[in-house]
């Protein structure tokens, strides 16, 4: 266990580009000894995937400086390897897997051929061996019909699949170390648990030394053995998992922890990075308070029996003649001032269902009441007291509109306010949603992903509904500004008892925010009750499964 | 409630066997639908608009014919019936094959159209043939790293190319290659040893053996092809080398050479393929500037003699052939697109 395979000493990079150089690494040193699973866990743009990147030298070498430190993987200097040195080491000693299973494969090449690219390059094998050992392979990835797989291009396999296929490529020449830069964030949590254990087995079981990262702290408790902390270039934080989880000393892993809703009590307010690196602003926040809903046991919103169906098949004349059940006779209803969510994995339906609420699409059968009315008959004004805030603010915002006319723009359905009154009322958004008023002439690019989904939420407030319904509202963003963009809504929630209809794939965040949940699978609900009740004691077998899946912070040895 | 919802799904469950029947003709049905509405709209639009252009008699008489002639001539091609029975004769003739007979020389129309078509196709496939040997290996060499200076200069000087109009670089040819260094003939066109066979008793294929005569138009009509195809490889390339599949590659080890070929540019084809299936209209409109420049006998040269003479019955038939080209080149397209990406190969099954 000794032997050293990584050592990265004093490493320092910056990114030239014309506007000014960027420091992305500021005096970095790593250590993995032979065997290890080590853990580099920090925010987007913390340079955790510049670090891993350069381990292999695959940043572009015309756009980097490295003004000091040394870069060694299995005792070589691996920064002043020649490129066709480096293509000997990369694939066959250290090998990669990618975050996006969809984007990571190439989608034109068989899985045969890319497995068989990699032992081709590497060994002096037979087609026919190359083929067993593929197999293999798969097979230790415990996927049932490899040689299916073998055969398959990638769109044709699952994410959970084409991930356990990069996991395959990366094993494929026996490496002594495995880079793994996120790679579960983009599956369903029951997915994640799977990929996971079948990294951690193998890796053990041959040795092979593994740098895991990602943002998910949970995810390190459960694989890791030592972890480092990275925040702005630096690792902040360095020792073992249960270490550095339990007893954090570093004010930003502590404030990383408190970040996270998990283990805290529903509703109270969660720390953000902010409030944990200045002292003065500790204070103003009032510590747990928390924050309770106006019961009027009035029910806002109601779907009765609500199926929708997508077309699947045309005939010649381009009339569908069969169809694909997104929803299945889901029932459901919301009490003013609460939250409901919908918790599932993806393509289990919960989409289609929130889009049907605000009309993006219809139910096929069934129907959405509002306040006691089915939905269509009630008049446009009512109807726009629902509004919608989407998943991800960088592509759901008009990019070259600005701030204010993006906010105010549900305003102009049917009226013509003046220019000025716009410009009134998105100032006023803005501070609702805690950003400053001086800013509407931004465009959304200038903001950050957290500022752009306030900016999303001020846009769905501009017409002061009645409810709101979030479609994923934090799963793009940091866990830090997660909290943030939490403790907005509960806030927002208790200033004008909004109704919230949440989507999310996210136990912890649905456990934190919610009062009622329904768990949704195969495009049914199959258990519903108070969130407490169903995500601690669950009844169905697929709920059961999603909350042992979930990883969580406890350390298991 | 169960047994409304089986009710459901046997309905379903016929309707399904009733496609699986006719299923795998679908699309060519498809096709076929698109072809026929095309082609009528084709007809009838050029119908109506080659009346607007002016009176055929006017042209056939000659300028100092007196009114009589005139009407006689009128009468003689059924000009001086009303335009709307004038239109339903000919669809009718259309309808049994007939595209009727060439007002200037009296051959049928469809005919002489056919004999100038293989002319044509020689020197438009020749084109997409060099612009395609052309654009792929030079769009792949620019897009693999377009930051590099000599990448950015040769990319400008294919910018440069695309705006230059194709008469232009055709006349530049023929001065270059003909006139002054005296190596390439200019005009006209040989078929080689072998001028003709006969297929039926009235048409006749000519059989292609290379002429130095056919490298000058053939060149000038690939140039109106070839650096939009080069620029759109080149850009798709440098997109693909962005892509996450690329990283993987690389992170196994893949040499630079083994990551554009075998993993960027069969990925950067697919958007290619699709602009030389509309780009295939754009050609035929080239064929027109180049086989007058070169005097050389294809449908293009014939366009434009049979719009002078307001010969309608020919001009009606060459756009009823180009139509079908254009048509037929797209659906290859599409089934190219097929060949190239999995992804549409598994939807059409």
């Amino acid at each position: 266990m000794s032997q050293t395979v990584v050592e990265v000493d004093n490493l320092s990079l910056e990114f030239l580009s014309p506007a000014g150089n960027l420091m992305a690494l500021k005096g970095v040193s790593l250590e993995i000894s032979k065997g290890e699973i080590v853990g580099i866990v920090g925010e987007s743009g913390s340079g955790k995937s510049v670090t891993a990147m350069n381990l292999l030298q695959l940043l572009p070498k015309t756009k980097i400086n490295i003004p000091s430190g040394s870069v060694s993987v299995l005792n070589k200097n691996v920064t002043e390897m020649t490129e066709e040195q480096l293509q000997v080491l990369r694939g066959a000693e250290i090998s990669m897997i990618f975050q996006e299973p969809m984007t990571a494969l190439n989608p034109v090449l068989k899985v045969k051929d890319q497995i068989n690219d990699i032992l081709f390059r590497h060994k002096k094998i037979s087609p026919k061996e190359a083929e067993e050992i593929s197999i293999g392979l798969l097979r230790d990835m415990k996927i049932t019909d490899p040689f299916r797989v073998y055969e398959s291009f990638p769109h044709e396999l699952s994410g959970g699949m084409r991930q356990r296929v990069m996991i395959a490529m990366a094993f494929s020449c026996s490496p002594k170390l495995i880079i793994a830069d996120e790679p579960t964030t983009a599956l369903d949590v029951t997915v994640q648990a799977q990929i996971l254990s079948l990294l951690k087995e193998r890796a053990k079981k041959t040795e092979t030394s593994v740098l895991l990262i990602t943002h998910d702290l949970a995810v390190v408790a459960q694989l890791c053995d030592r972890v480092y902390v990275m925040y702005k270039g630096e690792f902040v934080e360095e020792g073992k998992t249960n270490q550095v989880i339990g007893s954090a000393t570093h004010p930003y892993t502590k404030a990383l922890l408190n970040s996270l809703p998990e283990g805290k009590t529903p509703k109270s307010r969660l720390a953000t990075i902010e409030d944990s690196l200045t002292e003065t602003a500790k204070e103003s926040i009032p510590e747990n308070k928390t924050i309770s809903s106006i019961n009027s046991h009035e029910i806002i919103l109601e779907i009765i029996n609500g199926s929708i169906e997508y077309p699947k098949d045309y005939n010649i004349f381009g009339a569908p003649i069969s169809f694909h059940k997104a929803v299945d006779q889901v029932t459901l209803s919301l009490e003013e001032g609460k939250t409901f969510s919908l918790v599932g994995e993806s393509g289990c339906g919960k989409t289609s269902l929130a889009n049907s609420i605000v009309g993006l699409n219809q139910l096929s059968n069934g129907e959405i009441k509002y306040k006691g009315i089915n939905i269509k008959d009630q008049p446009p004004e009512v109807r726009r007291e629902i509004q919608i805030v989407f998943q991800d603010p960088q592509s759901s915002l008009d990019p070259r509109w600005p701030v204010w006319k993006i906010m105010t723009e549900p305003l102009t359905a049917e009226q013509t306010p003046t220019y000025k009154e716009l410009r009134i009322k998105a100032s006023e958004l803005c501070e609702m949603v805690g950003l400053e008023p001086q800013f509407i002439d931004r465009l959304p690019h200038e903001f950050s992903g957290g500022q752009r989904q306030r900016i999303a939420i001020g846009r769905a407030l501009s017409v002061r509904p009645k409810l709101l319904v979030l479609d994923e509202p934090t799963s793009a963003l940091d866990v830090s500004v997660q909290a943030q963009i939490l403790n907005l809504l509960l806030d927002l929630q208790s200033e004008f008892n909004l109704s919230y209809f949440f989507i999310s794939h996210d136990v912890a965040v649905v456990k934190h925010i919610s009062d009622m949940v329904a768990v949704m699978y195969q495009s049914k609900v199959v258990e519903m009750g108070e969130a407490i009740e169903v995500l601690t004691s669950p009844k169905h077998e697929y709920t059961k499964n999603l909350m042992s899946s979930v990883p969580t912070l406890e350390i298991k040895q | 409630m169960s047994s409304a919802s089986e009710v459901n799904n046997n309905k379903i469950d016929k309707s399904l066997n009733k496609a699986n029947l006719i299923g795998p003709f679908i699309p060519f049905i498809q096709q076929l639908t698109r072809l026929l509405v095309l082609l009528f709209m084709v007809t009838t639009l050029l119908f109506f608009m080659l009346r607007l252009a002016g009176d055929p008699a006017l042209v056939l008489a000659g300028n100092d014919a007196s009114p009589e002639q005139l009407a006689a001539i009128r009468a003689q091609y059924g000009l001086d019936k009303p335009l709307l029975i004038q239109y339903f004769n000919y669809m009718l003739n259309l309808l049994q094959g007939d595209f009727g007979r060439s007002l200037a020389s009296g051959e049928p129309a469809m005919g002489k159209v056919l004999t100038m078509l293989p002319a044509t196709l020689l020197i438009a496939g020749l084109a997409m043939l060099i612009s395609i040997l052309i654009a792929i290996p030079l769009g792949a060499w620019l897009g693999f790293k377009p930051e590099r200076p000599d990448r950015r200069a040769v990319s400008g000087i294919i910018f440069v190319f695309q705006g230059v109009p194709g008469f232009v670089t055709a006349l530049i040819f023929i001065q270059v290659f003909a006139v002054n260094l005296r190596l390439l003939p200019s005009l006209g066109m040989e078929w080689g040893t072998i001028e003709y066979i006969n297929l039926f008793s009235n048409l006749s294929i000519p059989i292609p053996i290379p002429s130095k005569t056919w490298i000058l138009p053939s060149c000038s009509l690939a140039w109106f092809l070839m650096p939009s195809l080069t620029r759109v490889v080149a850009a798709n390339t440098s997109e693909a080398m962005r892509e996450d599949y690329i990283r993987t590659a690389r992170a196994g080890g893949a040499s630079g050479k083994s990551v554009l070929w075998r993993h960027a540019l069969p990925n950067a084809l697919l958007g290619a393929a699709a602009l030389i299936g509309t780009q295939f209209a754009f050609l035929m409109g080239g064929a027109v500037i180049t086989e007058t420049i070169f005097a050389w006998p294809g449908i293009g040269w014939l366009l434009i003699e049979s719009t002078q003479t307001l010969d309608f019955p020919v001009v009606q038939a060459l756009a009823f052939c180009i139509a079908i080209l254009v048509f037929i080149v797209n659906a290859i397209t599409e089934l190219s697109f097929q060949f190239l990406d999995p992804r549409l190969r598994s939807k059409g099954n």
